[in-house]
């Protein structure tokens, strides 16, 4: 057990884990956001839901049974919320990666730009490939690890990631190619 | 990992959220744990070990409760026995009534022949 919060616990009891529940908050915050903002790409939406994941952990606080559970726990929930949200979200069309616009003038001056680039082609992959991707650079998980967290099949993950690897080399060449035909 | 993954990993790497994002979390959990009042309640009854003064409770309802529907079995019967006596009284003073007009009758008979 995380902190000494019996199972079931009722929330005033809930209140004396705070000080646990507020280290988790201190060294998950980065990672639960992080996820939330290259999933979608909004920074209101990306804090909201991240609060809601740290609400719902504090809520649940009395099953957590270690760090690496809690780890786990906020890896999932957040992945889930990101991908529901964008689900409930069908009304506002999700841009397929054609359709995504050549980098701006400012993106094409420096290779610098190549990483905000990359983020928002990120950002345009279908949800699955999404997730899988964010979850395999930005946390650097293995494959397996990813499966875990989804609840899918390792072979389902791979082929969502390379079919993203592959999306976005072929829209990154493209860019470097018009780059390289700048004067 | 090629050059581009690593490209890739750079682009996602982990941001920041708001300075103050852990405080209103916390502070938002801390409302939350604050206990509604059934919970309140329930908080109480394990803390003070009242769930032990229960069976005495219990006794104590049934001692009240058995007290006060033998009063009620009492006053029910007052009230039953109070019908027939005004039935009774009723049915007397009928008999009574009839006895005297009998009299009347057969007194003025006798003076009339």
């Amino acid at each position: 057990m995380v902190a000494t919060v019996a199972s079931g616990a009722v929330p005033a009891e809930r209140d004396a884990a705070l000080p646990a529940f507020a280290e988790a908050v201190e060294a998950h915050k980065a990672m639960v956001y992080s996820i939330l903002w290259h999933f979608l790409r909004d920074r209101s939406l990306a804090e909201e839901l991240a609060q809601d994941v740290f609400l719902e952990l504090h809520r649940n606080w009395a099953s957590m049974k270690s760090s690496q559970h809690i780890l786990f726990w906020l890896r999932r929930v957040t992945s889930n919320r990101a991908i529901d949200c964008v689900r409930k979200r069908k009304a506002r069309p999700e841009t397929s990666l054609e359709e995504t616009g050549e980098p701006t003038v400012l993106e094409r001056v420096h290779d610098a730009f190549l990483s905000a680039y990359l983020e928002r082609m990120v950002a345009s992959l279908p949800e699955k490939q999404r997730i899988a991707i964010v979850l395999r650079y930005q946390e650097g998980m293995e494959l397996e690890e990813i499966a875990e967290v989804l609840g899918i099949k390792a072979a389902t993950v791979k082929t969502q990631v390379f079919r993203g690897l592959d999306l976005l080399r072929a829209k990154t060449a493209r860019r470097l190619e018009t780059h390289r035909h700048q004067p | 990992m090629n050059e581009f993954e690593e490209q890739l990993k750079q682009a996602l790497s982990r941001r920041e959220p708001p300075s103050d994002f852990a405080e209103r979390v916390l502070a938002i959990a801390r409302n939350q744990s604050r206990p509604a009042a059934a919970a309140r309640l329930r908080l109480w009854f394990h803390r003070t070990r009242a769930w032990r003064l229960v069976p005495v409770l219990a006794a104590l309802l049934m001692m009240t409760g058995g007290t006060v529907y033998e009063q009620h079995r009492r006053a029910a019967r007052g009230e039953a026995v109070k019908e027939q006596l005004l039935v009774a009284m009723h049915i007397a003073g009928s008999s009574l009534h009839r006895a005297q007009h009998r009299i009347f009758d057969v007194e003025t008979g006798e003076v009339t022949q």
